[in-house]
């Protein structure tokens, strides 16, 4: 917990400077050190400034992060470019005693030029903060001419952000790789996304975006299409490659310690590439013949297509990561055997164990009865090289509200079922599905029972035949902020089927732990681990991904995948173990809780959608229903950024 | 293609209180050149998509404390925008000074001098090397390196990163060459990287060079340049292939000394091929073919007349058409004729010649 004793943010101004230190209620609750006993004593912002404690160098302070500000802008106008240039060799220049009377006027002139003429909202925001602080310790400022003296130095913590970066999960440098394709540079685009992901290709495709529920953009028409920019430059990067036969650059052993990594999913991919880049061996042991977890697995091929994942793989292959698959550590080999030969070993297996709907008759396993990740796990396994069986029958019921729902949902349709329908508890509205899923689903024959809970299923010879069902109601919210589904007494129904899906949740499989070796798990089935290094009770093993998380999106496992190959290189290195330096600051500034600011421009120029293949036509087969942006589109859709770049500047102890 | 596209529909707005019905899909700037309002621009090209870098073309809209740029902002309904005031004055003027800041002042010894859309601006905001004083800039050094072709210098120093350069390569030539790298004061215009091994996708074409507003793209060819005022610009069509492309030929002192071209000129509005742009020193070749040369007895190449010289060249065709037949014989034309050319001259071989032999090199 922080108390502010000068502060200011947008129009509030908090001045506690005479007023005794428990009387301040003005505070952040939830604002911890920096590192363990590294303190923070102000923060620098993009919409004002925070001090907790009165004895920072404001001047020093301010030098710092306009420095900042002229390191990240980007160059491309004129008054950020060069007026913060201007100003930051003043604020040097003072704090070096050199400072001179007309300097304050000159940086109060130019920083008003900068904060209204500059293109973005890093020139736009960059100011912001030295204005205030001058307006209200004006003293510091004075003096520091009259006294000319060289001044104290302080400890600072500084880091480019925006709210599409501060939402995703790895933290991607979104506007910057944006920024690349505005200017046609693509490869760099793809350079700056593999900084922090290896897979732009499946994301590209299937990312939950999180990025774009944040997008500023929103506020004048439509979020910037993030996720299709990603897939844009994949595909034409891979496609050059392609052309060329070009290859990825094989990445030299710099170290004889070696890694393990359990599970080619996209936390392991992520980890095994990023580890590899650092110059490890790395052997990723898979279950399955075919590399991508629930990506391949789990997410149908008309969303992603297999050679997408496989084009990933292969790049990943090529930088020198060994694969080995139809290996299942727990039977074929034993976590302690792996333990014995790797320095390190993670595990990511995903969470790939079906949850029962608590239903009558689930134990019995009839015929047609049939878990959706099981379901979607044969059909993606079998049915492209044409062994696929598909359960006999005309209507098929899916219950569950999620993204997994939708796909069996909608695999379903393509399998040619007559009649598809979805149960799920509450209304459309809580529906954590994907909003696009829900529509294409609905587009495409899917039929939906909202409120509707199925509480036991008729079965006649071993095979599933029906569905007793009861209706719902919604009553108050619950701890996820939704509101709960409460039964309606009598209001019993059934509903004839032939094949049931429950699709509402996975488990992790926890086999491969043995009393040998054992690690902690949670009540909830899921891997412990510490929050700062990813390591389990286990030293030396790691973990990451579904299995520590409970399953929840692809982004979530690669951003872990990638915070845990930082991880075991310093454990590696036997360096103390600690997170990245950039995630604890996206976290601090999370834990800020700052209020935004509104967009204070104006434009109107919608996105630009994808063109998707007729319902007809893509409901009689797996392929891909998009077509991707092509240059010009990819361009034009780039030219919505507003880039809203910003720097936060934390000044520590030390 | 599934961009929206908006359907044409008017909108009207008010610009220095006068009130203009545009089409909905123009930028502010466009509508002010129609009601013939100038706002000053810098980075802008007619022949580009806006750029909007310089920040020069600010105005003020009701209701946005913000000024915009009229370069890249749509005209909407009912929009009231302002192009000359106090405010947005003084904040041209210092934008410009910034830009002036990290640019030569000595402007004589610049070929641009009196050609110059920087120096224009300057004189109107009414700005001098003293007006500087109070930024004593910390220049950064910019060591030299390669452009993304040899034949194209870059002068970090001259550049005032309006960005023109790298439009026109990305949007008329297609092939996205240069970008902006580096950050802050320190960027500069450098080659892409198409990966690792490719260094530059660059076909030197030279367009970079000509939308530079400040010539910090310079060509490596040719010696010195002219001042506008004692350089002659000569119209003439390109003579290196068919299209027919305009071109200025540079003329000081009786020599070629470049290539310009006008953006509204010609087929080729203002574009040129490398061959058009930079194959011009030639004319003044000492290895230059200026009379007919016809081998004496001895073989030796001696000067002669043009008749002379054709009768030669007729006299011999026949006598190897009577001797060895008309298959013989075979034409081979250029591709610096025209069509009209190129037909004439089959017409010849076939008809005069009797032979089908004919072709064309295809390409220079
Ligand atoms: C149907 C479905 C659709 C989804 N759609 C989306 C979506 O659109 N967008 C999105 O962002 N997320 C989606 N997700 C979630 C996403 O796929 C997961 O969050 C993500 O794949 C988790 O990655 P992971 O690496 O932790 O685990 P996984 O992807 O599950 O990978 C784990 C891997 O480990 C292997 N493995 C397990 N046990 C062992 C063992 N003992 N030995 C060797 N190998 C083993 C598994 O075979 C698997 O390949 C979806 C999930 C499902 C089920
Ligand atoms: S970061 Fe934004 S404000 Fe700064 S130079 Fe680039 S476009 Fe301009
Ligand atoms: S407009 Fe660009 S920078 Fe701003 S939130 Fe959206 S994607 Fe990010
Ligand atoms: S080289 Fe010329 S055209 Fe390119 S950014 Fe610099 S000044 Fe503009």
């Amino acid at each position: 917990m922080r108390k502010v004793i000068l502060g200011t943010w947008q129009d509030k101004i908090i001045d506690n400077r005479h007023k005794e230190k428990h009387l301040i209620n003005d505070e952040f609750p939830e604002l911890e050190d920096f590192e363990g006993g590294n303190r923070i004593k102000a923060f620098v912002g993009w919409d004002g400034f925070f001090i907790f404690d009165l004895d920072v160098p404001v001047i020093d302070m301010m030098r710092a992060y306009v420095e900042k500000v002229q390191e990240e802008s980007c160059g491309y106008c004129t008054p950020c470019r060069v007026g913060t240039k201007i100003v930051a060799d003043k604020l040097r220049d003072m704090t070096n005693g050199l400072g001179r009377e007309e300097d304050l006027r000159t940086i109060k002139r130019l920083a008003r030029v900068i904060r209204d003429t500059s293109m973005c909202e890093l020139g736009h925001t960059s100011m912001t903060a030295l204005l205030k602080i001058m307006e209200l310790m004006p003293k510091e400022f004075e003096e520091a001419i009259k006294n000319r003296r060289m001044m104290r130095k302080g400890a600072y913590r500084a880091i480019a952000t925006a709210p599409c970066i501060e939402a995703c999960p790895a933290h991607l440098d979104i506007p910057s790789y944006i920024d690349a394709i505005r200017g046609g540079n693509y490869y760099e685009s793809l350079a700056i996304i593999a900084r922090k992901n290896p897979l732009a290709g499946i994301c590209g495709r299937v990312c939950v975006r999180p990025c774009e529920f944040v997008c500023r953009r929103a506020e004048l028409d439509e979020p910037i299409s993030i996720k299709y920019l990603k897939r844009f430059v994949n595909d034409q990067i891979l496609s050059y490659a392609a052309a060329r036969s070009k290859k990825a650059e094989t990445v030299p052993v710099r170290s004889d310690k070696q890694v393990a990594v359990i599970g080619a999913g996209p936390c392991g991919m992520t980890a095994a590439f990023y580890l590899k880049q650092k110059g490890f061996s790395v052997e990723v042991f898979e279950e399955l013949n075919e590399p991508g977890g629930m990506s391949a697995v789990g997410i149908p091929d008309y969303r992603l297509p297999r050679e997408v994942i496989q084009a990933e793989v292969r790049r990943i292959m090529e930088t020198g990561v060994k694969f080995t698959y139809g290996m299942r550590i727990g039977s074929d080999k034993t976590l302690e055997d792996l333990k014995g030969k790797y320095d390190a070993v993670l595990i990511a297996i995903g969470a790939h164990k079906s949850k029962d709907v608590g239903m009558q008759g689930e134990q019995e396993k009839p015929e047609g009865y049939i878990s959706g990740v099981k379901f979607l796990r044969d059909l993606n396994t079998l049915h492209h090289i044409g062994e696929f069986d598909p359960p006999g029958g005309t209507h098929l019921v899916v219950v569950g509200g999620g993204n997994v729902a939708m796909d069996c949902a909608r695999s379903a349709k393509r399998l040619g079922y007559s009649k598809v329908s979805v149960i799920y508890r509450r209304t459309e509205k809580e529906m954590p599905a994907d909003e696009e899923e829900i529509r294409e689903a609905k587009h495409e024959g899917v039929e939906f029972n909202f409120l509707t809970n199925p509480t036991g299923m008729k079965i006649k010879d071993g095979k599933v035949t029906g569905l007793t069902c009861i209706q719902m109601e919604l009553g108050e919210p619950d701890q996820s902020g939704r509101r709960r589904p409460i039964e309606i007494k009598g209001s019993d129904f059934h509903l004839d089927c032939d094949i049931l899906i429950p699709a509402i949740g996975q488990a992790v499989d926890l086999s491969l732990f043995t009393q040998n070796f054992p690690v902690k798990t949670t009540k909830w089935g899921t891997v412990v681990v510490d929050e700062e290094t990813m390591m389990t009770d286990q030293n030396g093993v790691f973990a990451g991904g579904d299995c520590v998380s409970g399953p929840k999106a692809l982004i979530d496992a690669m951003s872990q995948g990638l915070h845990v190959a930082h991880c075991i290189d310093q454990y590696l290195g036997g360096q103390p173990m600690n997170m990245p330096e950039n995630e604890r600051m996206f976290r601090l500034i999370k834990a800020m809780k700052l209020p935004q600011a509104p967009v204070n421009r104006v434009g109107n120029k919608p996105r630009c959608n994808l063109e998707s293949r007729p319902i007809e036509e893509r409901i009689m087969d797996f392929d891909e229903i998009e077509g991707g942006y092509k240059p010009k589109e990819a361009i034009r859709e780039a030219e919505r950024c507003l880039r809203c770049y910003r720097i936060a500047m934390f000044v520590t102890e030390e | 293609m599934s961009i929206m596209v908006k359907t044409e529909k008017k909108v009207t707005l008010i610009i220095d209180g006068q009130k203009i019905t545009v089409p909905d899909t123009i930028t502010i700037l466009e509508a002010a050149q129609k009601a013939g309002i100038r706002i000053p621009t810098l980075c802008y090209h007619p022949a580009l998509a806006a750029i909007g870098s310089c920040r020069i073309c600010i105005v003020e809209i009701e209701g946005v404390d913000r000024p915009a740029t009229a370069c890249n902002t749509e005209a909407l309904e009912g929009m009231k925008v302002t192009t000359r005031s106090e405010r947005l004055f003084d904040l041209r003027r210092e934008v410009i000074k910034m830009i002036l800041a990290h640019h030569p002042l000595n402007c004589s010894p610049c070929p641009e001098n009196g050609d110059c859309e920087l120096q224009d601006l300057a004189y109107e905001y009414d700005l001098a090397a003293m007006d500087f004083n109070d930024y004593h800039i910390q220049t950064e050094g910019f060591p030299w390196k390669p452009f993304s072709t040899p034949i194209l210098d870059y002068h970090p120093r001259r550049c005032i990163l309006c960005g023109r350069c790298v439009k026109v390569c990305s949007e008329i030539r297609g092939l996205g060459a240069i970008t902006m790298s580096g950050s802050g004061a320190k960027a500069v215009i450098q080659p892409v990287m198409a990966d690792e091994q490719t260094p530059s996708l660059c076909i030197s074409c030279g367009e970079c060079m000509r939308v530079c507003p400040v010539n910090a793209i310079e060509e490596t060819m040719g010696g010195i340049k002219g001042k506008p005022w004692e350089t002659k610009r000569v119209q003439t069509t390109c003579g290196y292939c068919g299209v027919g492309c305009q071109l200025d030929l540079n003329v000081v002192n009786n020599q070629v000394v470049g290539v310009t071209t006008r953006d509204d000129v010609g087929v080729n509005k203002g574009r040129l091929c490398s061959k058009g742009r930079f194959g011009y020193t030639f004319i003044h070749s000492e290895d230059r073919l200026r009379r007919p040369l016809v081998r004496n007895e001895e073989g030796k190449l001696e000067e002669t007349t043009w008749t002379r010289a054709l009768m030669k060249v007729a006299r011999e065709f026949k006598r190897i058409k009577k001797e060895h037949g008309p298959d013989s014989l075979g034409g081979l034309s250029s591709a610096r004729c025209t069509n009209e050319e190129n037909y004439l001259f089959q017409r010849l071989i076939r008809q005069v010649f009797g032979t089908n032999n004919v072709d064309h090199c295809a390409r220079l």
